[in-house]
């Protein structure tokens, strides 16, 4: 090694040991543990969490990745060969790219740290010094800190499962979790449910609370540490056979525009039916839905020419025609005005009335409760996983929550942030008493 | 209504029903619109480069490229945003049955024909524009069927690989930025037209140009081709004088007043040679393989790559 690489490399491990100590510094005002300051890419992640630009970090940190690993390619295969060529043309530009991810990320932190964008220089041509200072001084605060709701401890859970009933949906979900990018995200918790059939059920919960989650793992669609029956049967374990059983009518009309609408639900038929229903008794089931669902006059019109409640209508009459027993769906009205919609929860009500179960989240629930049975309700605890904070009878469900309509329930449960009454834990903590007392 | 939740729907039936589903949008959608494009790139083609096709080294070399050229755009236009712009479809539709395996074969099997047609229309049109298209076969006994072949698995080949792009972009934003990119890279990494570094050469055989260029090169005789390009830079040169005389004007009358002009254009000819290029049924077999396998390579990464379609956030 010469003097000049051996130089080189000590500046380098200085310039990483300054950074580091800024960095910590900087991580302990912002709530960061310091320990990452000294764990190459980690780090480089935290000050993106730093800045309040997690998407920003999460994509620095994979080129970051990326680039080292290039690097040394290029390290070793410097040749000037044609090969060390083109290494070297993508590890410059994988180098442009940092750079401008990193912009983006100190003019996060300089804004988190109400500081004057002319820091940005400081940060670029003179890093060592500028993040010892934004370290080391105390003048340099955060305005506001990285939230860690791991960090939290959540409400109390029963822990006690609901008894597998013969006829209608049994629910036990001990946990749904993801790794996200170095954090262990928990997103539902202890909720465990008997829902008989015939009932059709209102999901309600604020945003991020989990009802998406929720509809996944109850489908089977996302697994959780959990045992779904239906009718007895498991859906996980025999989700082969169970998928068939379950309708899930997503929040969008997902369905391709140019096709008719008597093909788009002779195809739904054809996907869906078993491969033992003839040819004809096809046919007949797809008319049946068609009068059913009041789509018998425009079966010939291309799916484009519906209207937004015949399109929705048509969504649903796609799920509706393998009869499912478990008939789930997500914002059916977005879009639609009152008085259609109300026709449409009406349908609903009919199909539940049939002995199916309906569960249907929507956002202006109160315009058609009196169609409900019962009501399910998701909240964040202060760990902001998602957590059951009633599951019941709509008219328990006012009295429980001392509220006398749904949107006033939403309000309850919701973070004071998102302008609600932050009263979650309470009656999350409510409902498991409750919950664990009615089980014995 | 009871149900036998045994057995639904398999592989072959629901490919059956989205390609009818494929075929209905051919026409009520904009699909058809590919077939009098690439007769409409197709004239240009041969307005442009066509009067020397298959008559000159120099010529093929060139019109050959353009047409490898013509057929990628024609594949890549064809399927480039057929799966990302009903991605959210198809999820809903996994999560109800539906193969992937079996969405991808309706897709390949329209595909193929689209192409198939899309090279009928290429031949006919060089053939009303009077190109003087390969007479000698070589591989079956009729030279053009060959070269429909050829044509074919070159789009056909663009076609699948403009699949897969659209089967792991998740938008139509996303698959339309990657398009040029792979289209400058299937240019200029052909190694025919452009000439590369050695160490560059094994790159070549990852770009569908340099299959369709070698084959489409071998089947029009390349090598038995007479060279103008020194014969077109010597009359340039006609009125250059040394002491006085123009020797280069004396020896192109010559040549010229002796019928030595065909000798000469095809002495220099036999000097720039191309083995690869031999008119030789194993070069075009190896052509076609290359093609084939790469065609299996991009139909197994769209499958899998839209295995994961689950995992697409909401």
């Amino acid at each position: 090694m010469n003097n000049i690489t051996f130089i080189g490399l000590l500046f380098q491990i200085l310039q990483f040991a300054v950074i580091s100590v800024g960095y910590w510094n900087i991580f302990k005002k912002c709530g960061v543990k310091p320990y990452y300051a000294w764990i190459p890419f980690a780090r480089e992640y935290h000050i993106g969490l730093c800045a309040n630009r997690e998407k920003e970090a999460r994509t620095y940190t994979i080129i970051a990745v990326l680039s080292e690993v290039i690097g040394v390619i290029n390290n070793l295969r410097n040749d000037g060969s044609s090969f060390s060529l083109i290494v070297a043309v993508i590890y410059f530009s994988l180098q442009i790219t940092l750079i401008v991810y990193m912009i983006r990320i100190y003019l996060g932190l300089i804004e988190v740290f109400g500081r004057k964008k002319r820091w940005l220089f400081g940060f670029i041509f003179i890093q060592m010094i500028t993040t010892l200072i934004w370290g080391l001084s105390p003048k340099f605060v955060p305005r506001k800190k990285v939230e860690d709701p791991s960090a939290e401890e959540g409400v109390k859970v029963s822990g006690t499962e609901a008894p597998v009933i013969e006829s209608g949906l049994t629910v036990n979900i001990t946990e749904r979790k993801v790794i996200d990018f170095f954090r262990k995200k928990v997103l539902l918790k202890d909720i465990h449910m008997n829902i008989p059939k015939g009932h059709m059920v209102l999901l309600l919960g604020g945003s991020g609370a989990g009802k998406t989650t929720y509809l996944n793992a109850v489908t089977g669609y996302e697994k959780a540490d959990a045992t779904v029956k239906l009718d007895g049967q498991d859906i996980y374990t025999d989700y082969a056979k169970m998928k068939y059983d379950v309708g899930f009518v997503p929040q969008q009309d997902l369905m391709r525009g140019n096709d008719t609408v008597a093909l788009t639900l002779t195809d739904a038929a054809s996907l869906r039916l078993p491969s033992s229903v003839s040819f004809f008794q096809k046919r007949k089931r797809v008319n049946e839905v068609l009068e059913e669902f009041g789509l018998a006059t425009v079966r010939n019109s291309l799916v484009e020419k519906l209207s937004g409640g015949q399109r929705k209508r048509l969504s649903i009459a796609m799920e509706y025609i393998s009869d499912p027993t478990l008939f789930i769906l997500d914002e059916p009205d977005s879009g639609l005005d009152g008085v259609v919609a109300r026709g449409l929860f009406e349908k609903l009500r009919a199909i539940a009335d049939q002995g199916k179960i309906v569960i249907v989240i929507t956002h202006t629930p109160d315009r058609v409760i009196d169609l409900f049975d019962d009501v399910i309700v998701l909240a964040k605890d202060a760990s902001r996983t998602g957590r059951l904070a009633w599951y019941g009878p709509v008219d328990e469900a006012r009295e429980f929550f001392g509220k006398d309509s749904m949107e006033g329930i939403l309000l309850a449960i919701n973070q004071k942030d998102e302008g609600g009454e932050g009263r979650a834990d309470e009656f999350v903590e409510k409902y498991t008493d409750k919950y664990q007392k009615e089980a014995g | 209504m009871e149900i036998d939740t045994t057995k639904h729907t398999g592989r072959f039936p629901q490919m059956i029903i989205y390609l009818g589903k494929l075929f209905r949008m051919f026409i009520f959608q904009n699909d058809w619109k590919v077939l009098p494009m690439s007769a409409i790139i197709a004239g240009l083609v041969s307005f442009a480069v066509g009067a020397d096709l298959f008559k000159t080294m120099e010529g093929t070399l060139m019109g050959t490229f353009a047409l490898a050229c013509v057929c990628i755009w024609n594949g890549f236009f064809n399927s480039i945003q057929v799966i990302c712009r009903e991605r959210a479809i198809i999820k809903r539709e996994h999560r109800s049955g539906l193969h992937i395996s079996s969405y991808i074969a309706a897709h390949v099997i329209y595909q193929s024909v689209l192409c198939m047609a899309q090279s009928a229309i290429t031949l006919i049109v060089l053939y009303y524009t009077k190109v003087s298209l390969p007479t000698k076969p070589l591989i079956t006994s009729i030279a053009v069927f060959d070269l429909w072949l050829t044509i074919f698995l070159v789009t056909f080949c663009a076609d699948m690989m403009a699949l897969m792009v659209s089967a792991l972009a998740r938008t139509t934003t996303t698959a339309m930025t990657v398009m040029p990119f792979l289209l400058i890279f299937q240019l200029v990494f052909s190694g025919g037209y452009f000439s590369l570094p050695a160490a560059a050469q094994p790159i070549t055989n990852v770009t569908i140009a340099k299959w369709g260029l070698t084959s489409l090169c071998a089947q029009g005789d390349y090598n038995s081709l007479p060279m103008v390009s020194v014969w077109n830079t010597m009359f340039k040169m006609k009125d250059v004088e040394v002491e006085g005389q123009k020797p280069v004007l004396e020896m192109l009358k010559y040549a010229e007043q002796n019928n030595m002009k065909e000798d000469i254009l095809m002495q220099t000819a036999s000097y720039n040679k191309i083995e690869n290029y031999n008119f030789d049924p194993s070069v075009v077999y190896r052509c076609w393989r290359w093609l084939l396998l790469w065609i299996l390579v991009y139909i197994a990464v769209a499958v899998v790559s839209l295995e994961f379609i689950d995992k697409d956030r909401r």
